[in-house]
């Protein structure tokens, strides 16, 4: 569809032209030197150009913690709090989050779907953003360019001058009505590249993580693991929780809560009867990288991971996915030319 | 319904303290929202820091402190004794607490430290959780204790029920929270290795975690320490700082 302009200078009345419409939700700074999608106040906080959000949009459908159910002890009975589609705009997302939220999709929708998912995700309009790769990006390895419009309602490429638009939808369309875009059609600056790359594609990453289960680099990349969850806490594609039910102190009343969970953690792989069925950290890290890679790629012929690189900036004890998946291609393409 | 009193047999409750700074019971009187809910709910019947009664029998006690004399051994087995349901209050009570620091130093140079010439009058134990002479069947932790998990078991136990014990990082929480990591501001955080149920409150503030609620089970403390030493800790202090809540647990672990 149409391709505008938009100056650096008029990107806040974009923003409060966006805000006359929907809520619109965007990065702002958190804390130092972090980022972190909040709902705009005030346009001039948003930030368009960051490396990555400590959380994804993820959190907007799939809440750190929710309420499922409402209960009351004395009569017996419980209530599911209402859920009503909220249209709001989420502004400046990057092609690997948008990624991230197909495969939520994919997770949510087949099967039986989720409702809560489900009903927060309609009427979401997405403004991608293209970004520079910094030093934790690979989502090129796993076919997520930086600027895929895939997802997006607008996609704005960043510019010298300010920020490409590209209308995809009409949906976007309508977005844009009454507010004036410059039309000058203006050149794609040159291509950013990532400097973390996996070497091999998924159908080959598959048949190599099949045979990695007894693989050293589980124990040796795992020495400095403490089993945090942080990993699968900001990962954008995992969707593990657990249910608590939590009860007032009056103790007549209470409700149940839904909270984000991980593999990683020890209580997760803990069972009734308390049997811990993965152990080690190795497992649990074992696990996880196989449920990016190896699992759900094994059902849908595409890596569950979008090459965000939030797992391993965040890791503490310096823990990177590339490189243990690296460490797997190497080892595997070297067996394979000595029996060659 | 709120308030409505359980008349029939409201569980007795009795508050007991050890060696600690009686932070913990007074993080209790300091439930003021809370404080006629806990008593539409039970009957306190003995709690030296808050009224004169005594009892015989309690369904549950609540016992804050360390133990660390040799009368504190025979009080705890009476106590024990006598209740129902017994919780550790707190870091002392439940993981020794920085009282147990002292277990690092000879115990005769400790008593002259602390009683100089009076020492002989003043027997002195290495410093004990609850849980090394008696069964703890729950745990309240974090210095003081944390208020939230305080009021979730005695929930749980009022209902009957066994109280959920948090075994996970305070990286949870504070990723639930969306926090940015404190590693990332330069500062060093034990929150890998601490036990989460205070909804990382120190770190929502923009503090670090010093540990204060003991270590999850099976905690990797070396991979910790070495974590801590390449954010620039020096080796020792890296063990230092872990030490500070858990020189107990941590007694014989150090390779």
């Amino acid at each position: 569809m149409a391709q505008h302009f938009l100056e650096q200078a008029k990107a806040d009345d974009f923003v409060a032209h966006l805000m006359k419409r929907h809520p619109v939700l965007a990065p702002h700074r958190r804390g130092r030197r972090s980022f972190a999608f909040e709902q705009i106040v005030e346009p001039s906080a948003v930030v368009l150009d960051y490396p990555r959000t400590l959380g994804s949009v993820k959190k907007f459908f799939l809440p750190a913690r929710e309420t499922l159910l409402e209960f009351d002890l004395g009569t017996n009975t419980a209530t599911a709090p209402a859920i009503a589609p909220a249209p709001a705009v989420y502004l400046g997302v990057h092609s690997y989050d948008l990624a991230a939220v197909r495969r939520l999709d994919h997770n949510f929708l087949h099967g039986n779907p989720e409702r809560n998912y489900v009903t927060r995700r309609e009427g979401a309009l997405f403004i991608g953003v293209s970004y520079t790769p910094d030093r934790h990006h690979f989502a090129g390895s796993v076919g997520i360019d930086p600027y895929d419009t895939t997802g997006s309602d607008i996609f704005l490429t960043k510019h010298p001058e300010g920020w490409i638009v590209d209308v995809l939808t009409p949906a976007g369309q309508d977005l844009l009505k009454g507010f004036k875009l410059a039309t000058d059609a203006r050149p794609k600056p040159k291509r950013e590249h990532f400097t973390q790359h996996i070497y091999v594609p998924q159908a080959r990453l598959n048949e190599i993580m099949a045979a990695s289960y007894n693989h050293p680099v589980w124990d040796e990349a795992s020495r400095n693991c403490t089993g945090c969850g942080t990993c699968n806490l900001v990962c954008p594609t995992c969707y593990c929780f657990d249910v608590q039910d939590q009860v007032a102190i009056t103790v007549d009343a209470g409700h149940r809560e839904r909270t984000w969970d991980g593999c990683m953690l020890r209580s997760f792989t803990e069972v009734a009867g308390g049997e811990v069925f993965r152990h080690k950290v190795a497992a649990r890290q074992r696990h996880r990288v196989h449920r990016k890679f190896k699992y759900l790629s094994d059902a849908t012929g595409q890596p569950w991971c979008v090459g965000c690189g939030r797992c391993t900036a965040y890791c503490t004890a310096g823990i990177s996915i590339v490189e243990i998946v690296n460490r797997l291609v190497r080892d595997a393409e070297r067996e394979e030319q000595v029996t060659a | 319904m709120a308030n409505k009193p359980r008349e029939a047999s409201k569980p007795k409750v009795a508050i007991f303290d050890f060696t600690g700074c009686e932070g913990c019971e007074l993080s209790q009187l300091n439930f003021e929202d809370q404080l006629l809910d806990i008593l539409a709910q039970v009957d306190i019947v003995e709690w030296r820091e808050a009224m004169d009664d005594r009892a015989d029998e309690y369904d549950i006690a609540f016992v804050e402190g360390a133990l660390s004399t040799p009368d504190c051994i025979k009080r705890i087995h009476d106590i024990r004794r006598r209740s129902k349901v017994l919780v550790a209050l707190g870091s002392c009570a439940v993981d020794g607490g920085v009282n147990a620091i002292k277990n690092l130093h000879p115990i005769e140079e400790v008593r002259q430290i602390v009683y100089g010439e009076d020492q002989y009058l003043f027997p002195t134990l290495p410093a004990l959780p609850l849980s090394a002479v008696v069964k703890v069947d729950h745990n309240v932790r974090g210095c003081p204790m944390t208020q939230i998990e305080f009021l979730k078991v005695f929930t749980a136990l009022v209902m009957g029920k066994k109280p959920i014990e948090p075994d996970q990082a305070v990286c949870v929480e504070c990723k639930l929270n969306e926090n940015e990591c404190v590693y990332a501001k330069g500062m060093i955080c034990l929150g890998p290795v601490t036990r989460a149920g205070c909804n990382s409150q120190c770190t929502n503030f923009g503090q670090y975690c010093i540990g204060c609620r003991g270590l999850v089970s099976e905690p990797n403390l070396q991979g910790m320490a070495e974590t801590l030493a390449s954010h620039g800790l020096a080796m020792d202090e890296a063990w230092k700082r872990l030490q500070l809540y858990n020189a107990y647990r941590l007694q014989g672990v150090r390779a």
